[in-house]
């Protein structure tokens, strides 16, 4: 049985951003492919498009040059293509096979038959009895799998398959998928892993910025040329002049620092060192979900740690929670400005007061000083062109650009010694990008340092003056920025080596 | 099979005044819901409901009535509001009530035959203290052992209450009481003034008045108020601004709990005068009702609880002259509650409806 399937000039437009740009790409059974691609690169839209979760704007998909529908998932099953997400759709109390009856059709005892030779044929050893909680997480991915094959797909779809799995988990998860390859079934394998392309995948279909930029056979790339296609060479941007730092007086040490989470969507983060000199930038990179998340909490002293793991100017800091190192004159601006930085519901000073500690004086004896915190906020929306004056706004009517005004002008205007930032421009337009940017440089240039976690690699490159890439909680060397490359960035962020 | 599709979406901005009247609706509601349930009985629903909301205020003495109930009901919801504003789901004010005016009424007979200015400081002081004590056991389960506080607060409800079965059955029993379930009639002094000849209403209702003050004072005012608030919209953030979220957990638990317990002891010092089975009507369970009709705001819990506390009397008058049961007044108070849930939902969320599919699997 030969399956073929077209997807022809898709386009999907959100609010302010293109996140499939006249898409265009042809799969046959037999092979697998995979879809290569940075965070926000459109994979993603793509595969939601197939899987009917998504209605693109324009364009069509033809299976078997049929031009189908997919207005719904119910679309994308009746035209047999499965879908295995990266995070699991288990009902977790109930038992593997009662999971895999809910949404057959089919009589008990002839699913329970069926489930039986798909079990035997692929080798998988799971109990169908036994509740899903009690499973592995490479378990419960082969039940998701399971309920797949059950409706003899003729395209499988895999969205990021190993982010939860073990090494073991993973070797194991090829060969099954290299099965059902001869079998017959095609083979959409999402990832931005770089190395499974090359062990798994027969072609390759690389996207950036909502465009196919290239399609080739795997055997034809090297890590290298992968890194490349994926993160794009056009860096027409103004680089920061960078300094030389070796005689600077060191403002921040962190040493052998190890944090493991009991959360296992969380990453663990293994013997991290770093240090960072008076009015320098470093620069994290990284593919997220390798634990920058992790790593930024410690730093702002969300999650605490051995006192002596963090030295900021000469003073252990591991155990002091956030306010109390802004005492210490440090900030923080977290990834997530609207549930973590900010709270939308509160008016425009209130959030600022989110930015208290004793010197702050914004509250005196325990009772609110509204005097003062109002000034300080007008201060602020001046000095950083927020685009209101009125402090008593909420700020859930800030645009996202204007907000993230509002929350670095809140960490900057005490004028702290270290600033952490965590994609500081994620989301935002052109233009309060820049502002941004200006804005972090121009703190360097006052002798201040920053860290900027991002995963946003030309702001990386732009800003940094020295970076390194953090992949699955282990942070690489420390490159100083003018000797690195996109291209050796990309390498690193798919687990590869340089050197 | 062709099904309706339905689809629910969250309404970005809710105005504030519609904020505030949504509770006024619920009121509405209830009481038109009330008239179909006493028309199905078989009365004229605008009589009834004229027994049962108009005919226990017409006189002064219902009116001190009205008040006697509000003021526990409005002092425990006042608490309750520091605790739900943040984010912590203390279901067990009635178990604080019961247990601040058992250990307040260990102190009253204990004082049983002392006369003086300060017996009843120092019971209604004990009261909030035994209250406060008993909400910390929650709070601290919660922060150290991270325990449901929603069942452990609940579940401590039956505790207190078979504590005080016991104690007025046992030990504290009145030794001249026929063996009766109850303790010695507390002295004079260990009872709150009365306000008016002939009226019940008693002193209780400044405390309850002074915390209303101290509440909006320490929720809008000052920094525990606005690690509260923070607390209550995103707990990321709070942790992110380095709030210290577990003595924040307690000092919620502990200000609620102590409300609670002075609930109890104005009550034992108040209308009851001493310890028995039922000092409380499930004030405790009813001002959770209470603190949510008056959107967790100061002012706005004092008009709930008034009318919370008319179904109250509703019920037993509505019980002498309709001869329904009294419990009537939890199935309004269970009204006011749904409704109030129910136009919360469609004030938050939008229902879309999508259209007719073919439903295929």
């Amino acid at each position: 049985m030969n399956t073929k399937l077209k997807v022809s000039e898709i386009s999907k437009i959100y609010p302010g951003c293109i996140a499939n740009d006249k898409v265009s790409l042809e799969f046959g059974s037999g092979k697998i492919y995979a879809l290569l691609g940075e965070n926000g690169a459109g994979k993603s839209t793509l595969v939601k498009i197939l899987s009917g979760v998504v209605k693109p704007d324009e364009g069509k998909v033809f299976l078997n040059d049929e031009s189908i529908k997919l207005n719904s998932p119910l679309d994308a099953k009746k035209n047999n293509i499965g879908m295995v997400f990266q995070h699991f759709n288990l009902f977790e109390t109930l038992s593997v096979f009662e999971n895999l009856s809910i949404d057959s059709d089919k009589k008990n005892e002839d699913l329970r038959v069926l489930v039986n030779d798909i079990l035997k044929k692929y080798n998988f050893k799971i109990d169908l009895d036994v509740p899903v909680l009690n499973l592995s997480a490479g378990q419960k991915q082969k039940v998701e799998i399971i309920r797949c094959l059950i409706r003899n797909p003729k395209v499988l779809i895999m969205d990021e398959p190993t982010s939860v799995l073990t090494e073991q988990e993973t070797d194991d998860l090829f060969v099954s998928l290299k099965q059902f390859s001869k079998d017959g079934i095609l083979i959409i394998y999402i990832t931005h892993k770089l190395k499974e392309v090359l062990s798994l995948c027969d072609e390759v279909a690389v996207m950036r910025k909502g465009k196919v930029v290239s399609v080739s056979n795997t055997i034809d790339e090297k890590i290298e040329s992968l890194a490349n296609k994926m993160v794009g060479e056009n860096l027409n941007t103004i680089k920061k002049k960078i300094n030389n730092f070796k005689n600077s007086e060191e403002i921040l040490k962190i040493s052998n620092l190890n944090f493991k989470s009991d959360d296992p969507y969380e990453t663990n983060l293994n013997n991290l060192n770093l240090s960072l000199k008076k009015g320098e930038c470093l620069g994290i990179a990284g593919i997220s979900g390798n634990g920058q998340n992790e790593l930024f909490q410690i730093l702002s002293g969300e999650i605490i740690t051995e006192d002596t793991s963090i030295m900021f100017r000469n003073k252990e800091i591991g155990k002091l929670n956030p306010r109390e190192r802004r005492e210490y004159l440090m900030a923080f601006s977290p990834e997530d400005r609207i549930s973590q930085a900010a709270v939308p519901e509160l008016k425009i000073y209130e959030n600022v007061a989110l930015n208290n500690f004793k010197s702050s004086n914004f509250f005196e004896k325990g009772l609110v000083n509204e005097k003062k915190i109002k000034e300080h906020s007008k201060k602020i929306l001046s000095n950083f062109s927020v685009n209101t004056d009125n402090v008593e706004l909420k700020s859930q009517f800030l645009s996202g650009g204007n907000l993230q005004k509002l929350i670095i002008g809140r960490e900057l205007i005490t004028s702290p010694e270290l600033l952490v930032c965590f994609n500081p421009t994620w989301g935002l337009d052109v233009g309060a990008i820049n502002y941004i940017h200006e804005t972090l440089i121009q703190i360097n240039e006052q002798g201040k340092s920053s860290i900027l976690i991002s995963t946003d690699n030309d702001e990386l490159l732009k800003l940094s003056d020295r970076i390194c890439v953090i992949y699955k909680g282990k942070l690489s060397k420390i490159m100083s920025a003018d000797t690195v490359t996109a291209e050796k960035l990309g390498i690193l962020m798919g687990g590869g080596s340089i050197d | 099979m062709e099904v309706q599709l339905i689809k629910i979406e969250k309404r970005n901005d809710v105005s504030r005044s519609i904020y505030f009247l949504t509770p006024v609706l619920a009121i509405f509601l209830t009481l038109f819901g009330g008239g179909i349930i006493f028309f199905i009985l078989g009365f004229n629903p605008i009589e009834a409901l004229k027994f049962f909301f108009i005919t226990p205020i017409s006189d002064l003495y219902g009116l001190s009535e009205l008040l006697i109930k509000a003021t526990p009901l409005c002092l425990i919801a006042i608490g309750l509001s520091f605790c739900f504003k943040s984010n912590n789901w203390n279901i067990g004010a009635e178990g604080q009530l019961i247990f601040g005016g058992v250990v307040g009424g260990g102190v009253a007979l204990l004082f049983y035959n002392h006369d003086g200015f300060y017996v009843l400081p120092i019971i209604i002081l004990s009261g909030a203290i035994g209250g406060m004590l008993f909400a910390m056991i929650p709070a601290i389960l919660k922060t150290y052992f991270n325990t449901n506080e929603i069942l452990v607060s609940l579940m401590l409800v039956y505790v207190a209450k078979l504590l005080l079965d016991y104690l007025v059955v046992g030990p504290w029993s009145n030794p001249e009481g026929f063996n009766f379930p109850e303790t010695r009639q507390f002295s004079e002094s260990a009872r709150m003034p009365i306000l008016f000849d002939g009226l019940r209403i008693h002193a209780g209702i400044f405390i309850t008045l002074i915390a209303v003050f101290l509440s909006w004072l320490i929720l809008y005012k000052t920094y525990l108020g606005f690690q509260i608030k923070v607390s209550g919209f995103s707990l990321k953030t709070a942790k992110y601004a380095g709030f210290k979220g577990k003595t924040m957990i307690i000092i919620v638990f502990m200000i609620s709990g102590a409300c609670a317990g002075l609930a109890g002891v104005g009550e034992i010092t108040g209308p009851i005068g001493q310890l028995h089975r039922n000092i409380s009507p499930e004030y405790g369970f009813t001002a959770i009702i209470v603190a949510f009709l008056g959107r967790l705001n100061p002012v706005g819990i004092i008009f709930a609880s008034l009318i919370v506390a008319l179904t109250y009397l509703g019920a037993e008058t509505a019980q002498i002259f309709l001869q329904v049961p009294k419990y009537t007044g939890q199935v309004f108070q269970g009204m006011i509650l749904f409704f109030l849930l129910g136009s919360d939902y469609l004030l938050f969320f939008k229902i879309k409806f999508l259209g007719f599919k073919k439903n295929e699997l």
